[in-house]
């Protein structure tokens, strides 16, 4: 089980003497129960407390990782169970099929393109994972060298027959590819295969306790470079799979699933196949397999990802633009007020309310209310008056005067200093605005 | 041009002045001092005067409420005199003596004594010494033959001597015969000779004084050094008011304004140097046998009165100049003590967890008791600090000015005429209101407010998102241009003749403040991963200490629905750290300790507080699960 | 070490919540569908009982939408001007579980249709189905004040789902349901503590915890999904874990947000990188709808016949029992 921030401490030297880079011992370790640092920052814990906390500083999931160089895909080292409890850290890498007998340079040519352009992010299909249908070694490893030369991206190899699987590994070894997979029948040769050309192995169990146990034969021989796929396919059964790995590791940091996880579709239909990705996306994949492979099929699946792996701790905020509410003409009032969501909102509505169209120009405050941005000094006559030359407001309207919350009323000289405009004191809170503006703007 | 004549009503003072004068001006100059939060620049919108007679020019732009405007009131930063005019000044535009919470004024307090413990070691004594006369052959110099009988008078090796008394030395030697009286002054294991009186005086008179510099308020007690004893205890307001009510605005008054910082440097030590005047008068004692100061105050009044730059406490990660600063001595900082008499201010934790904080942990022997204390100190910026003899962290939250009457319509500080507590039939919603004094009311103080809300919600006045329930049949529920408002006193019984009321916004404000400690409250217990009744006990300090409903204040939701005995009132706790580190040594250096040792937590890093702030914006919770103690009431 | 599944065992269940009202019960409908009632995360039958599927509805308007993509005429086109044949179509061939009948006609701004034009309405609806109904009005809270008690009033009985309750427009809209026996959908914008406290005010009006559904707002895809996500995931926690003011069946208007996004509608020809418009566009409301059944979503509002069809296979399969073999 996870130790407290005040378990931690009682381990700890409590001499305050800041050499980790934390102001206290307490402050230290809540950071270590966090996650956010580790114990050998600390240059004075004893081996007695290194051993009592070693455990419990340890990652629940170990992170693993595919390929090498800048498009290396790492797995697991995850925390939590759920995103709004801090946030998901490493985003389910997706592999699209290509079987060793199809025309392994066109699908390449195909997959190489599956990338996106959405609200000034790049996504990016992460990896080709090459599954030998042909059962042939000579053919297997052909298709292997093909990809690896087609692609600069990362690539797992799909076959269960060790003897096959090692002239391809061999081949491409210095890629670093995953190989798929240690089974009960294979795990010896496929161990030491990994263990030889040094790359991460997926194992494959049939069933969570088999799976378990799989693994800890593995581990016994040597090996950690492992990802776990519990060998269902049926989409309840995967999830509840899915969901006992990530809980096991997190909340009782039972080793055997202390690694990243990966599911497969199992649908033909290319759509379904994307709902089930998306359901094993949600819950705690760390890899999954599917045949989809068109650029609509695959950009909802890849936002579903960028969306859930979003830092949740970031407060919600409004884009920084100026908004019109209402049929706004060049007399209509502007106001102003900050990016934090739910100030915007509440304004926005109560500009609403008032019946009368004017302009609302979010200030940003990186997402902070009013007062608190007004305090941290990141609301601001300069800030104010960059904001109306960005939104190019002096074109908007044909006058110059702006409505000011009324809280941050004692930034009416620098507002005005600074932009030139007029600064009309509003009511402090949005609920005052209707009346404000029906004594300020009514025709 | 002709002098105007600017007539002050209800003081009848009269004061002449160039037309165009403002009136905000004119009443400084005949002493009346408005209250004008942001210098004159007509934003606080506060200096609200009334013109009965005679002739001024209003300039617009002025931030003036509706309400005020239909009352006919106007700033007197925007006002200006063209003629005689007759000016009358509400009582509440006036920046008024506060009352100061010194400790003899509380009425629930357990009295902490702080002392215990510790012995009476005081930061400075009087020493009398007997040299042997120096011979030929026993030749050592003057200082250093001194040196040696202090080093084993108070065992102390690290003895040393201001230059200005080093220059007294040889004649106070000779003419006391080889006997002296020497003023020595021990902080942080280093002695030093700060005063000097040839022979063995009779009277070794040896005073120090503790400050508690608040943002609003300055409390100080002059102490005797010999025996531990309170001289006299001192309170007024803080004069640095007249630049911002709040930290923030006089951090930026001192950052952005080129004289600002020295400003609000002499404004606190004018403010200090008055009470010390006041505090030496009574006994008629002299300045000069003042030989040490403490002061406990937060991270901006400490950087602000040791004349250091704020600047960077308000931005981005927070970071002050200094937790703990070196002492300094009387004469640099021009406090009127004796000029060679040290200066110490107690350390702070982080930005907003400063010294008064510390010297509240330190008399409330929170760092010493193996139960897990929850000590809080509601001012204009709740602060609070969690732990036991083992760990301690603390945090602030900005719970804003509302439980001291700020930003509330009809606000008001704990003094005379002030609203303390409401009663209100819930059939008639007929209202029945005490105020402190038990005189006519002019305004409603904290604890006035938190029975209101409490009383409001009972009666079902209010829903518990703090939505008035405008289908209720009273007169006294009304709507204004800024939304509903409740009379709690008609104008008939107030002493403005004005109606007293607390409007719907007055409420959201309340719900801010409350949800802010309750949430301060929450985020410190779950960054320690401590649940709420772990709590052993409460300490609340503070300036609505005395008059706080316990029970209201857990119906409204702002403390923590625990049993009442858990709870205990210190009032001003750090006044009395700081008089106790006045007199103990030992406690200075604890002090010193808890500054490194209590953890800081940022409740603006991360979304947790922010959530907690969000749940707690309710009737008393929207978990109501944390409130057993509260069901079903409608 | 040896493999033992942990099982989460949770104080509180979810409400169920019974959506329409037969012949017996005082209304007209067929049957009744009733959601909620899990004792688990969704879909993790190993840990607690999920007795009720949860159900997709397909939304109808009162009015022809203007603004739909233009992919919908192939399914509505003949019917869009006939809200009750609509409504027969998309329970018929589309396999709605319910129909959500959305008022926007009422809509000042659109066709400000009277209280009586909108009763007519939901009476057609009903007269042509035998499914239960969700009402929706226009959003306008002013117009919804006056058309959704309408049409409580005309429908008494029937136990319609009717919405949305928002925080600051409650109590009309909670007194007509109490009064003519309907649920309520509580709505509140992607906040659990304003979706808890609405829930506190309004069963302090005496509205019973199992005639209210939540809708803490939804967001498409690509456009803030996750904040709706992660608050339906707390909710469901929270009520799980013991707390009855969060234990409300939710409901997430998936395809009204997602048929917003530009990802749905636009064409292969001016975003030529995002692929084929057409499955794009119904993949993008289908994987909305996934992503929101994983966080606890009990009843699903969409428009796209072949996403309804995606998500409603997925529930199926997700309905399966699991087990694990210790």
């Amino acid at each position: 089980m996870a130790l407290t921030g005040l378990q931690i401490f009682k381990q700890l030297p409590k001499t305050n003497c800041k050499d980790c880079g934390h102001p206290t011992c307490l402050a230290f370790a809540m950071a270590l129960a966090a996650g956010k640092t580790s114990l050998d920052k600390c240059p004075h814990v004893s081996e007695e407390a290194k051993e009592a906390l070693g455990a419990a500083s340890a990652p629940p999931i170990k992170l693993v990782k595919i390929g090498v160089d800048q498009t290396v895909v790492e797995l697991g080292d995850e925390t939590e169970l759920f995103r709004h409890d801090k946030r998901f850290y490493h985003p389910t890498a997706v592999a699209i099929l290509v079987e060793d007998t199809e025309d392994i340079a066109a699908r390449l040519a195909d997959f190489n393109d599956l990338e996106f352009d959405r609200v000034g992010l790049h996504y990016v299909t992460d990896m080709v994972a090459l599954q030998c249908t042909s059962g042939d070694a000579a053919t297997f490893k052909a298709a292997a060298e093909q990809v690896a030369a087609n692609t600069d991206k990362s690539f797992m190899l799909i076959c269960e027959d060790a003897a096959v699987m090692e002239a391809a590994a061999e081949a491409v070894a210095a890629r670093k590819p995953l190989l798929y997979a240690a089974t009960n029948d294979n795990y010896e040769a496929m161990t030491a295969l990994a263990q030889k050309v040094e790359c991460p192995l997926a194992v494959k169990g049939n069933g969570l306790a088999d799976l378990a146990e799989l693994v800890d034969k593995i581990t016994k021989l040597g090996y950690k470079e492992l990802v776990l796929d519990s060998g269902n396919r049926e989409t309840s059964q995967v999830l509840a799979d899915l969901t006992q790995m990530r809980r096991l590791a997190v909340k009782k940091r039972f080793r055997s699933f202390g690694y990243p996880t990966m599911a497969f579709t199992s649908k033909e239909d290319a759509h379904e196949e994307i709902v089930q990705a998306s359901v094993y996306v949600a819950k705690y994949a760390g890899l999954v397999v599917l045949k989809a492979h068109k650029k609509e099929e695959i950009l909802p699946l890849l936002t579903w990802r960028q969306n859930l792996y979003t830092d949740p701790q970031k407060p919600i905020q409004v884009e920084a633009k100026v908004n019109a509410i209402g049929d706004v003409t060049p007399d209509s009032p502007v106001y102003i007020t900050t990016n934090f969501s739910l100030t915007y909102y509440i304004v926005e509505g109560e500009v609403e309310n008032s019946k009368i169209p004017a302009y609302i120009l979010p200030i940003n405050t990186d997402g902070i209310s009013v007062l608190t941005s007004w305090a941290a000094g990141k609301l601001t006559g300069e800030a104010i008056a960059k904001a109306l030359e960005e939104n190019e407001m002096e074109a908007k309207v044909n006058h110059k005067t702006l409505v000011l919350p009324g809280y941050v009323a004692v930034l009416s000289g620098s507002t005005e200093e600074a932009s030139g405009w007029k600064v009309l004191v509003g009511p402090r809170e949005a609920a005052g605005i209707p009346s404000f503006a029906r004594e300020h703007f009514a025709k | 041009m002709e002098k105007a004549t600017v007539l002050f009503t209800p003081d009848n003072l009269a004061v002449d002045v160039e037309p165009g004068t403002s009136l905000l001006q004119a009443a400084n100059l005949a002493g009346i001092e408005l209250v004008s939060s942001c210098g004159g620049d007509g934003t606080c919108g506060r200096c609200l005067v009334k013109v009965q007679d005679g002739y001024v020019k209003v300039k617009d732009g002025g931030n003036i409420s509706p309400r005020a405007k239909k009352a006919g009131l106007v700033l007197a930063c925007k006002t200006f005199a063209e003629g005689n005019v007759v000016v009358d000044i509400p009582s509440r535009s006036r920046l008024e003596e506060h009352q100061v919470l010194l400790d003899e004024q509380l009425l629930l307090e357990k009295d902490i004594d702080g002392a215990e413990g510790f012995s009476l070691q005081p930061l400075c004594q009087k020493l009398a010494v007997t040299l042997t006369p120096p011979t030929l052959e026993e030749n050592i110099a003057d200082w250093e033959r001194l040196q040696t009988a202090i080093r084993s008078a108070l065992s102390c090796s690290d003895v040393r001597i201001s230059m200005s008394v080093l220059r007294q030395l040889p004649e106070a030697l000779r003419a006391g015969d080889w006997q002296v009286t020497v003023g020595v002054t021990q902080i942080n294991g280093c002695a030093e000779v700060i005063t000097i009186e040839p022979g063995h005086t009779t009277s070794r008179e040896v005073y120090g004084v503790a400050i508690d510099i608040g943002t609003t308020t300055v409390a100080a007690q002059l102490i005797d050094l010999v025996n531990g004893f309170t001289v006299s205890k001192k309170g007024s307001y803080n004069k640095q008011a007249r630049f911002g009510d709040d930290v923030i605005s006089r951090i930026i008054h001192a950052s952005e304004r080129p004289e600002g910082l020295a400003e609000l440097h002499q404004t606190i030590i004018s403010t200090i140097n008055d009470l010390l005047a006041e505090l030496l008068q009574p006994g008629n004692l002299a300045a000069k046998d003042v030989l040490m100061v403490t002061v406990a105050a937060n991270t901006t009044m400490t950087h602000l009165f040791l004349g250091l730059p704020p600047k960077y406490i308000r931005l981005e990660p927070y970071i002050p100049l200094a937790a703990a600063t070196p002492p300094v001595k009387a004469q640099e900082l021009g406090i009127n003590v004796n000029p060679e008499a040290y200066v110490v201010c107690f350390p702070s934790v982080a930005s907003y967890v400063g010294g008064d904080i510390v010297s509240g942990t330190l008399v409330t022997n929170v760092a010493k008791d193996e139960r897990v204390t929850l000590f809080i100190d509601i001012g204009t910026n709740g602060e609070m600090v969690l732990g036991n003899q083992d760990w301690l962290v603390s945090a602030a939250c900005s719970a804003g000015p509302a439980f001291e009457g700020g930003g509330i319509t009809y606000g008001m500080r704990a003094m005379k005429g002030a609203i303390d507590s409401v009663d209100i039939d819930p059939e008639t919603f007929e209202v029945k209101v005490s105020t402190i004094g038990r005189c006519k009311a002019r305004g409603i103080c904290g604890s006035g407010l938190i029975d209101c809300l409490a009383t409001f919600r009972n009666v079902g006045i209010i829903d518990r998102a703090g939505k008035m329930q405008t289908d209720i049949q009273t007169p006294r529920l009304r709507q204004s241009d800024e939304g509903w408002e409740f009379i709690l006193v008609y104008g008939a019984e107030s002493e403005s003749g004005r109606d007293i009321v607390i409007t719907e916004n007055d409420i959201k404000n309340l719900l801010r403040a409350k949800a802010a400690v309750y949430a301060g409250i929450r985020s410190m217990l779950n960054a320690v991963q401590l649940e709420m009744e772990m709590i052993e006990r409460v300490l609340i300090a503070g300036g609505f200490g005395n008059y706080l409903n316990i029970g209201d204040a857990i119906t409204i939701g702002l403390l923590p629905d625990l049993p009442a005995e858990k709870y205990t009132f210190i009032g001003n706790s750090s006044l009395k750290g700081a008089r106790l580190a006045l007199i103990s040594k030992e406690a200075w250096q604890e002090a010193q300790e808890l500054g490194e040792k209590i953890t800081y937590l940022e409740l603006s890093a991360g979304n947790d507080f922010m959530e907690e702030f969000m749940s707690a914006l309710f009737l008393p919770h929207t978990d109501m699960s944390l409130f057993p103690s509260i069901t079903n009431v409608k | 070490m040896a493999f033992s599944a942990m099982k989460e065992r949770y104080r509180n269940k979810i409400n169920e919540v019974v959506l329409g009202a037969t012949k017996e019960e005082g209304g007209t409908r067929g049957y009744t569908v009733t959601v909620g009632g899990e004792s688990a995360l969704p879909f993790l039958h190993f840990e607690g009982e999920i007795p009720n599927r949860p159900i997709v509805a397909l939304e109808v308007w009162d009015v022809a939408p203007t603004d739909w993509h233009e992919s919908f005429t192939t399914y509505f086109g003949d019917v869009f001007d006939n809200p009750a044949q609509w409504a027969k179509k998309c329970v018929e061939e589309y396999g709605a579980d319910v129909i959500a009948v959305r008022l926007k006609g009422a809509d000042p701004d659109v066709a400000d249709a009277s209280p009586e034009d909108c009763v007519k309405v939901v009476k057609d609806i009903l007269a042509a189905v035998s499914c239960p109904l969700i009402v929706l009005g226009c959003g306008k809270a002013e117009k919804d004040n006056q058309v959704l008690p309408a049409v409580a009033e005309a429908a008494a009985g029937e136990n319609l789902l009717i919405g949305s309750a928002e925080q600051e427009n409650y109590k009309s809209l909670a007194a007509a349901c109490m009064v003519h026996k309907h649920s309520l959908i509580a709505s509140s914008p992607i906040d659990i503590n304003i979706c808890k406290q609405l829930n506190i005010l309004i069963t302090e009006m005496n509205l019973p915890a199992e005639r209210i559904v939540i809708d803490p707002t939804t967001a498409a895809l690509g456009y803030g999904l996750e904040y709706g996500y992660s608050i339906m995931e707390r909710a469901r926690i929270g009520a799980l874990q013991g707390d009855k003011m969060l234990a409300m069946p939710i409901l997430g208007n998936v395809g009204h947000e997602v048929w917003r996004a530009k990802e749905a509608n636009i064409s292969a020809e001016d975003m030529p990188g995002w692929g084929e418009q057409p499955s794009r566009g119904f993949l993008w409301e289908a994987t909305t709808a996934t992503a929101l059944l994983q966080a606890g979503m009990n009843i699903v509002v969409m428009r796209h016949p072949a996403a309804v069809a995606l998500v409603k296979q997925n529930i199926t399969e997700l309905m399966k029992p699991t087990s694990f073999e210790e």
